[in-house]
């Protein structure tokens, strides 16, 4: 039911997706950390961008986390003025919210689109195939130095400076996943991750190796 | 692409300086055993905002190798004001280092490839700016 409800909401908001950036979220005030709006690009914020939440994120996962915040930036934000020092171990709690609140932001948050992506299968790679993508992942292009991920006993492993990709197949959609390897200035003015030059199929290999981390793996 | 890399090659390339170079300093006077030296990249206030921008995750604010991220690397991320190491290395390999990652100089993948995030004239810069936070030169 409740997934049901949000399907109902997101198909209705990406129907009309330009009345969707009112509502719940600015009575919440949700806009005095995110960018909700395409249009603010002047204005420098304090959490990361929503303004394409419905392009980035499973519905599911956006629901459960304004009901259960987890850290997913253990270094904190990139444009917060701590980011660099470490201290963001006292970052405050994200607010959370009741169920029936936290399912209706959920829905209006799946309504914040940007752009139509290329689809891209999620198809789970095969055994060779995700060691291959593991090594280049480790070696090849260094992300494990910035990022969060498991190793092959299932113990979370790397860098905090970059979101913890530990539970990324129940978080983001592989589209976006795909987008942001290949396109990343489509989603931020300016980030601090390297940009790569990925073939389309490494690209390809690449999403659908970090859609198989999930956090239900941790060992 | 070719082109680019012909325009910043006529300009404070490091590498093809030198060639055009000697004929003039000696015109202008100076000893002639001096070897010729390269035009230097310029350090300025955007080199310093890159290196905190990219480098201090992993170098450190102060570029001691103390970023957030050393302590979850298999290989600390080099000290960049430790002249001892710094000294055995020429601007070649560091400007090598940066542009194509690690394991393009025979160190550890852990550092990035920053080829195709930064353009080369930037790359010279931050080069010069390791030179002036360990106040050394290649030996
Ligand atoms: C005080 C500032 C602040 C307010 C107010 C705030 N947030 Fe956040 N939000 C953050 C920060 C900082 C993060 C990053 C947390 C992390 O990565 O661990 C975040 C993360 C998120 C994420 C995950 C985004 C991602 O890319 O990982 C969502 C979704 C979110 N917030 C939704 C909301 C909603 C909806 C509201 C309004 C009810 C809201 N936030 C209000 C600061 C805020
Ligand atoms: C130097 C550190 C660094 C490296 C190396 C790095 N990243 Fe990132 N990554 C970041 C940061 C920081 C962000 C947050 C956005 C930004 O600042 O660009 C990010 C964002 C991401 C995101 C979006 C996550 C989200 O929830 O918003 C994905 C996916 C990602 N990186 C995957 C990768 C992959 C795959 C690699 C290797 C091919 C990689 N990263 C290499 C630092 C890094
Ligand atoms: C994700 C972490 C990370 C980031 C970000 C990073 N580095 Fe590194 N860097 C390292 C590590 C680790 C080493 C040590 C490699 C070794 O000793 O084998 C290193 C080594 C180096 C070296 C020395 C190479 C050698 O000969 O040992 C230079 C020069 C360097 N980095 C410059 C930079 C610059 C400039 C930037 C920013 C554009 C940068 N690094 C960003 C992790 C990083």
């Amino acid at each position: 039911m409740k997934t049901l409800t949000i399907i109902i909401f997101s198909g209705f908001f990406s129907l009309s997706s330009t009345l969707a950036s009112a509502g719940l979220l600015e009575d919440k005030n949700c806009g005095s950390c995110h960018r909700l709006n395409a249009e603010e690009t002047e204005k420098s914020f304090t959490g990361p961008n929503l303004h394409y939440a419905g392009n980035k994120f499973q519905p599911k996962w956006l629901s459960e986390f304004l009901k259960n915040p987890e850290i997913i930036r253990p270094g904190g934000f990139i444009n917060n003025p701590g980011f660099l020092k470490g201290d963001s171990e006292s970052q405050p709690p994200h607010p959370s919210f009741p169920e029936e609140e936290a399912n209706a932001m959920a829905a209006e948050l799946m309504g914040l689109k940007i752009t139509k992506q290329t689809s891209v299968t999620t198809e789970p790679l095969s055994k060779g195939q995700r060691a291959k993508i593991k090594y280049q992942f480790e070696r090849t292009f260094s992300c494990i130095s910035c990022h969060q991920s498991l190793n092959l006993a299932g113990k979370v492993r790397g860098g905090i400076s970059g979101p913890s990709l530990v539970n990324a197949g129940n978080r983001l959609q592989a589209d976006w996943v795909a987008d942001w390897l290949s396109t990343p200035e489509t989603y931020t003015r300016k980030g601090r991750m390297p940009h790569y030059k990925m073939d389309p199929v490494t690209l390809i290999q690449f999403t659908r190796f970090l859609m198989m981390l999930k956090k239900e793996n941790i060992k | 692409m070719i082109l680019t890399l012909w325009v910043t090659g006529c300009g404070q390339n490091e590498q093809t300086a030198p060639a055009i170079k000697p004929p003039t300093q000696q015109e202008v006077g100076k000893t002639i055993s001096q070897t010729p030296q390269p035009v230097l990249a310029q350090v300025t206030e955007k080199t310093r905002q890159t290196y905190q921008w990219y480098c201090a995750q992993c170098h450190g604010m102060k570029g001691k190798g103390d970023g957030i991220n050393a302590k979850f690397l298999t290989v600390p991320p080099r000290n960049h004001t430790k002249a001892e190491y710094l000294e055995t290395r020429t601007d070649e390999q560091l400007f090598e280092a940066i542009k194509f990652g690690g394991l393009s100089v025979g160190r550890a993948p852990c550092m990035p490839a920053w080829g195709h995030t930064l353009d080369e004239d930037t790359i010279h810069s931050l080069v010069q700016y390791i030179r002036e936070l360990c106040q050394c030169q290649a030996l």
